[in-house]
Formats: structure tokens, C-alpha cells, sequence
């Protein structure tokens, strides 16, 4: 295939996109607004998941050690658990700690000081990243710990982490479908686009099929319309999540710094942005196929 | 060129338009198709753009069996073929040059390449200067001609035509059938119906009768 006769039909493209320009825009607006919307909300879901991620010293589990373990025994237990997946950090808290703890917590001082000797135990706190395994991994992870010779119990409350998983879960999957069902309206909303400026082209359609014109040659300009309203709609939808998040940014800031914090939102990454571009690209030409598909047949002689 | 073996078209539930048919017409050669309205001159130019398909028959154009030809072949044949419509089928929105183009732009052509061809399909049939005009700044004359410059532009091996001076007045007629009396007698095969008995009797060449489905040679 002659790259002017691509060419050419790119121009035609082009020609027919410019010759409505305001049908035009109001397409890759519409089409803009379709792709932005999960595409924001996927980008709020990965900010709220970092979110979650740093909050790793709510979920801790305590691992309450024997008397008799040797700091051997500690330290190589400590490095084990390192390295475990999803732990970001172990602490070590001996005997003298705990108890200082407990009193300060507690305000139990006189009756441990009737006790004579110190009751609790030395322990090591596992900092979890709540959202890096499953609850159930990381409830068989806790019951391996816990059959560790030194451990001689462990402590922890999963069920909140488990909570919190699925709550994202439930929001990301409520993204999917909504990106799923808004990629479908992008489809039939350039579907619809191209079917109209097929009943607008008929007569082009008819002479040129009449005149010797493949298929291919009829239908290219009008896969080269989708594909052009694609990008710019990529483009276009990039952009509004762009301003939208630097929008936010105030308000998120105020929120933080009331809770003594700050987080920065992340929008979308130049790579991230040009996949955006890419399948805003491929859903046009995939809706000037289908109407190319399902209108030109009953054009073309 | 163009040969019709006992051609029958007939569409469900309706009489038959073309009944065993039989149509010889040689390389360069030319041929008036005559008849009334209805009688079939249409269906039987559909037959040979491949328009419509025979029901029963042969019919084989510049070699090709239209009655086999699968459907992804059809664009080529039509390449070879150039057609002149009562309607002129312009383009509108587009130049007269352009409209010219289309015929060379299908058969993959650059803008280069075709630029010197378009021009002198132009100039043969008189409107070199009006290549930048829209065809609605046109006469109904002058648009039959940017027809006939798309129909030629391409050098096709049998040119067909439609009515082509069914809206013209009888001095524009005349004009456009020499038109297609050059044509044919620089080799290409051309068929023309119509329903002008005047131009028929003065353009004096073989002349096709249709009437009820068949065909008669009229001396």
C-alpha cells in the first residue's frame, strides 16, 4: 500500500473533520469527557492506595517472644521477618520497655510493683503495608510466624486490614465497570459519529465505488476520522484530568495539614498519559470500524 | 469487447427485465441503445458496471465473465470501464479537477501523477479553464462534460453511458454524442443509450432496439 494514498486519506480526513469543525470539537469534547472520567477516578484510586500504603504503623502485628530466647535468636528472627513481603519495618521491644509501656499506658504501676518481678514479655512489632498481600496471605503469614521456636504468641487485628482491602477492592472494580461501560459509550458515540458522516458522504461513497474504489479505499478516511478524534480526545481528556488534579491540590493540602500530614496528588505520568492517548486512539478507530463495518455495506454498490 | 450469451435478468417477484439476450459489440466499436422507458436499457448498463448481477447467461466484457466475478474483483473491473450517468453524479462540494481525479485517485494514483492526465481529460472535452469552478457554477452541458472527462480520464477500454444527454437541449446533445463518436474512433468501445430518436437517426451508427426484454439490431 503507497504511503500517498494514505496520505491522501488522512487529508480526506482531515478535510471532512475541518469542514464541521464545531460537530468536530463537540465530539472530542464529548469523547474527552468519556475517557477523563474513569481515567480521574483511576488516578484518585492510586493516590488513595498510596495513601493507605503509609499508613503501615496502624497495621502492626506483635509477636510476644519466650523469656529464654537468646538476641541471637531475636536478631536472625528480626532479619527473617524483613524480608517478608509487605513488612516495612520490625522493632524490638524488650522486657524494660514493655513494662515502662504498660505503666505509662496503663497507669497500673502499683499492682505490676506487687507482682515482684516483670511479667511481660520482649516482643517484636511487624509494621505492615495493609494493601501489599491478601488478608487471608497475611493471616497464613501471622500463623507462620507465630509457630516461630521463640515466638510464644502473636497478636494482631486483621480484620480492619481486611476491611480496608476490601473496600478498595469494591472501588477499583466499581472503576472497571465504569471504565469498561464509558469505553463501550466511546465506541458508540464515535460509532455514531462516523455512521452520520457516512449518510452525509453517500453520494461520495457511490461515485467512487462507481468509478473502481476498494473497500479499503472507501472506508480508510473514514478509520482515519475515528483515529484523529481519538487522539485529540486523549489529548484533550489528559489535559482535564491534569487541571482537575491541580484543582484539588488546595483542598487536599488543607485536609492534610489538619491531620498533621501532607500529600501531594499524583496525576498522571507522562507514560501514563500517552497509554491514555493510545487507547482513546484505538477506541475511536475501533468505533469508525464498527460503523464502517455495520453503514458502508449498505452504501458501497 | 462486450458479449451477451442468452442473458436473463429478473428480479423475485417480478417479471423479467432482460430475457435470453444475445449483444455482440467488437474492440471500438459503437452502439446506440434505444427503447422506452422501462424497457431495460438501464438494467442492462447496471449489468455491465456490475451494478447488478446476471440471473441466467453470459456475459463477458474486455474478457472478464461478470456472472463469476467474485465481489472483491469487481473495483478492478470497473477501473478498465468508464460510465457517463443521466445525472452527471458530480461531487459538489468538490472542484471540477477534483471530481476529475477521483477516477485516477481510486486506481491509487498520486496527486503528481495524475495532475497532467486530469488536465488534458479536460481540455478534450472543452473546459481546460473551468478546473478550479465548482460544478453548481456550471452549465447541466458543461456538468455532462466533467462527467464524461472523469468517465475518459483514465483511458477506459469501454465507455458507457446512460442517458447522458437526457436533460440537455438537442444542440448540447449533439454535442456531447460527437463527443462520444471521437472516442470511439480512437478504439475505444463505447454504448450509449438513449431515447433521443433525433440524435440516432443523425449520429448514423449501430443502433440497439430494447423492447420487452429483448433485443432487436435497427438498420
Amino acid at each position: 500500500m503507497s504511503l500517498h494514498i494514505r496520505l491522501q486519506a488522512l487529508g480526506n480526513a482531515r478535510d471532512t473533520l475541518l469542514r464541521q469543525p464545531i460537530a468536530t470539537a463537540l465530539t472530542i469534547i464529548a469523547l474527552a469527557v468519556v475517557f477523563a472520567l474513569p481515567v480521574g477516578l483511576f488516578t484518585a484510586l492510586s493516590n488513595l492506595q498510596q495513601l493507605l500504603a503509609s499508613w503501615h504503623n496502624q497495621a502492626q502485628i506483635s509477636l510476644y517472644l519466650h523469656d529464654d530466647a537468646s538476641p541471637q535468636a531475636v536478631a536472625q528472627l528480626r532479619r527473617q521477618l524483613q524480608q517478608s513481603p509487605g513488612v516495612v519495618a520490625v522493632r524490638f521491644v524488650d522486657k524494660n520497655h514493655a513494662l515502662a509501656d504498660f505503666q505509662h499506658y496503663a497507669g497500673m504501676t502499683a499492682a505490676i510493683q506487687t507482682l515482684g518481678e516483670n511479667p511481660l514479655p520482649a516482643s517484636l512489632i511487624v509494621e505492615l503495608n495493609p494493601l501489599a498481600q491478601s488478608s487471608s496471605s497475611l493471616e497464613a503469614q501471622v500463623q507462620q510466624w507465630s509457630h516461630e521456636p521463640i515466638v510464644r504468641s502473636a497478636q494482631s487485628d486483621l480484620k480492619w486490614v481486611a476491611r480496608l482491602q476490601a473496600i478498595v477492592a469494591l472501588g477499583t472494580r466499581a472503576v472497571y465497570i465504569l471504565a469498561i461501560l464509558l469505553a463501550l459509550g466511546a465506541v458508540l458515540v464515535m460509532g455514531n459519529t462516523i455512521r452520520l458522516h457516512i449518510e452525509q458522504r453517500r453520494d461520495e461513497i457511490e461515485i467512487s465505488s462507481l468509478v473502481g474504489a476498494t473497500k479499503s479505499f472507501i472506508r480508510r478516511p473514514f478509520l482515519y476520522q475515528g483515529l484523529i478524534q481519538g487522539i485529540l480526545a486523549g489529548f484533550l481528556a489528559w489535559l482535564i484530568v491534569a487541571i482537575a488534579f491541580a484543582v484539588l491540590q488546595g483542598p487536599v493540602d488543607h485536609l492534610a495539614n489538619l491531620y498533621g500530614t501532607s500529600f501531594p496528588l499524583h496525576a498522571l505520568t507522562v507514560g501514563e498519559g500517552f497509554l491514555l492517548v493510545l487507547i482513546s486512539a484505538a477506541l475511536g478507530w475501533l468505533g469508525s470500524l464498527v460503523a464502517v463495518g455495520r453503514h458502508l455495506d449498505n452504501t458501497v454498490s | 469487447m462486450i458479449e451477451f450469451i442468452n442473458v436473463t435478468k429478473h428480479y423475485p417477484g417480478r417479471r423479467h427485465v432482460l430475457r435470453e439476450l444475445n449483444l455482440q459489440l467488437g474492440k471500438g466499436e459503437m452502439a446506440l441503445l434505444t427503447g422506452p422507458s422501462g424497457a431495460g436499457k438501464s438494467t442492462l448498463l447496471k449489468l455491465l458496471t456490475r451494478l447488478e448481477a446476471v440471473s441466467h447467461g453470459t456475459l463477458r466484457v474486455a474478457g472478464v465473465d461478470l456472472a463469476t466475478l467474485r465481489r472483491r474483483h469487481i473495483p478492478a473491473y470497473r477501473r478498465r470501464v468508464g460510465v457517463v450517468f443521466q445525472d452527471h453524479k458530480l461531487l459538489m462540494d468538490r472542484t471540477v479537477y477534483a471530481n476529475v481525479a477521483l477516477t485516477l485517485q481510486v486506481a491509487g494514483m498520486s496527486a503528481r501523477q495524475l495532475d497532467h492526465r486530469v488536465r488534458a481529460a479536460l481540455d478534450k472535452v472543452g473546459l481546460g479553464d473551468h478546473w478550479r469552478e465548482f460544478p453548481e457554477t456550471l452549465s447541466g452541458g458543461e456538468q455532462q462534460r466533467v462527467g464524461i472527462a472523469r468517465a475518459i480520464v483514465h483511458t477506459p477500454e469501454i465507455l458507457l453511458a446512460d442517458e447522458p444527454t437526457g436533460n440537455l437541449d438537442p444542440e448540447l446533445s449533439s454535442e456531447i454524442l460527437d463527443m462520444f463518436r471521437d472516442f470511439y474512433r480512437h478504439g475505444t468501445t463505447v454504448l450509449v443509450a438513449t431515447h433521443d430518436q433525433g440524435q440516432v437517426d443523425r449520429m448514423g451508427v449501430r443502433t440497439l432496439h430494447l423492447a420487452h426484454g429483448q433485443l432487436q439490431e435497427k438498420a
